[in-house]
């Protein structure tokens, strides 16, 4: 099941007993058909996965959109576009990008801070705390952005990416704050790029053509 | 190459982007206020309410009192750009029909049109024939029912009867069950929808958050006169409990 763009902003999924979609609560804009919406706990898994959830801050209210008909997502007036997974790698992501993804995708928390200071420190930065939503299996997910996002391919090393900008990543890639941080800096006088993302690996980085977090 | 425009090549009746429209006035049009963004020739911008008391054709035409405090009227020769928030900007001809329009996405139109205040809150009619303009988040997505929208991310309808409210049992009653366990909160957004049957066109757009609408509160106030005494007393208790909370 994939999700037909409408608009820039708007996605369509056929939703049917076998394919259930999962969305952000709030992000219904109108469907035909016998369609039911079900309130669901957190990042899926059960009450363990609500727990953890809940405790990392990347719990974000969804909803299960059940039954036969066609539904159309958005949010805001942001950007979606579709991210297609073939099941090989997954997808890394903030929680709050989510709009809507194939119910029998697996999403979980991930914790990144094994990086030490350097990791925390891009958490603090890119608003996603110490956690992230991996999203993993074969299927589409819808992600939010302001401004569209762009696909960049990162093919060894060497994508560097201005955290606010930052959207998520597939594929098999390294993240890490580079270093050019001063005192300066972390008192708020900084320029403004002093942090970025280096990314390195082999995969495809996802960006927003805005500074914009929401 | 960045276009640049003047007198003569600014587009008459069209749009001079996505997101804005050039108005060939001559004549009069009913203009939002505070969508007018540039405008060349002799143009004036009246309040509608000032038009009204001397001008009988445009109370007639204008026809919704708690709307009457937001628009203006354009009169003379020249060009007018309208323009909302970045927002994508559309102009629908009506012939001899009626379609019905979130007042706040409405940015202008024609005389010869003749607005009225809808039944369902926040939406006005438009009657007649003639040009008018809406503005919207995304271009506007055209459905035909049966359809059930969001309210907040219906722009308006044509055509068709105006819709019911539908409440999604399921959904009622698993929030309902989740708000005894104390899980979720009662805002979803997705427990009330608008459901639209019969024959015409929904017209939806891409969100589902709104600019205040200043008529709002007027047309709440208005309504409230068919409380008595006392339960509009229990209503200001009520509100002023609320107001705290926040």
């Amino acid at each position: 099941m994939a999700f037909e763009e409408v608009n820039s902003k708007v996605v369509r999924a056929h939703v049917s007993p076998a394919t259930p979609v999962l969305a952000r609560r709030g992000a219904m804009l109108g469907y035909d058909g016998q369609v039911t919406f079900r309130p669901v706990a957190g990042q899926g898994g059960g009450v363990g996965g609500f727990v953890g959830a809940a405790l990392s801050g990347e719990s974000n209210p969804m909803m299960a959109t059940e039954g036969t008909g066609s539904v159309l997502y958005g949010f805001r007036g942001l950007h979606v576009t579709v991210v297609q997974l073939d099941g090989s790698g997954s997808l890394t992501c903030e929680a709050d990008r989510l709009l809507a993804h194939d119910a029998n995708l697996q999403t979980g928390v991930e914790f990144i801070g094994q990086g030490g200071i350097r990791a925390a420190v891009r958490g603090a930065m890119t608003g996603q705390g110490l956690f992230t939503t991996k999203v993993s299996g074969a299927g589409a997910v819808a992600l939010l952005s302001h401004g569209g996002t762009y696909a960049i391919p990162v093919d060894g090393g060497g994508v560097a990416v201005d955290p606010q900008a930052y959207v998520g990543h597939v594929g098999n890639i390294q993240v890490d704050l580079s270093a050019k941080v001063g005192w300066r800096d972390a008192v708020g006088r900084g320029s403004g790029e002093a942090f970025q993302l280096k990314m390195s690996g082999q995969g495809t980085v996802y960006i927003q053509a805005s500074e914009q977090k929401f | 190459m960045m276009q640049t425009y003047d007198v003569h090549t600014l587009p008459s009746n069209d749009n001079v982007n996505a997101y804005a429209f050039s108005i060939e006035l001559a004549g009069r049009w009913f203009v939002s206020k505070g969508a007018m963004i540039a405008y060349y020739g002799n143009v004036n911008f009246d309040g509608v309410a000032a038009w009204a008391s001397r001008d009988g054709f445009i109370a007639s035409r204008f026809s919704s009192p708690i709307y009457i405090q937001d628009w203006v009227v354009a009169e003379g020769q020249g060009k007018v750009i309208v323009a909302d928030r970045g927002f994508d900007v559309q102009s629908f001809d009506l012939e001899a029909g009626n379609l019905t329009l979130r007042a706040n996405n409405l940015l202008g139109f024609e005389t010869g049109l003749e607005l009225k205040q809808s039944i369902v809150p926040g939406f006005v009619t438009l009657i007649g024939t003639g040009k008018f303009l809406a503005s919207s988040n995304g271009p506007v997505i055209f459905v035909e029912p049966p359809f059930r929208a969001d309210p907040e991310a219906l722009l308006g309808w044509a055509d068709c009867p105006s819709p019911s409210h539908h409440y999604d049992a399921q959904w009622m009653s698993a929030s309902l069950g989740a708000m005894l366990q104390g899980m979720f909160g009662r805002e979803s957004g997705e427990e009330r929808q608008f459901d639209f049957t019969g024959e015409g066109t929904i017209l939806m757009q891409s969100s589902e958050t709104l600019r205040e609408d200043p008529a709002l509160m007027r047309l709440i106030e208005s309504q409230t006169s068919l409380l008595s005494t006392q339960q509009a007393g229990i209503l200001g208790q009520r509100l002023v409990a609320r107001a705290q909370q926040q």
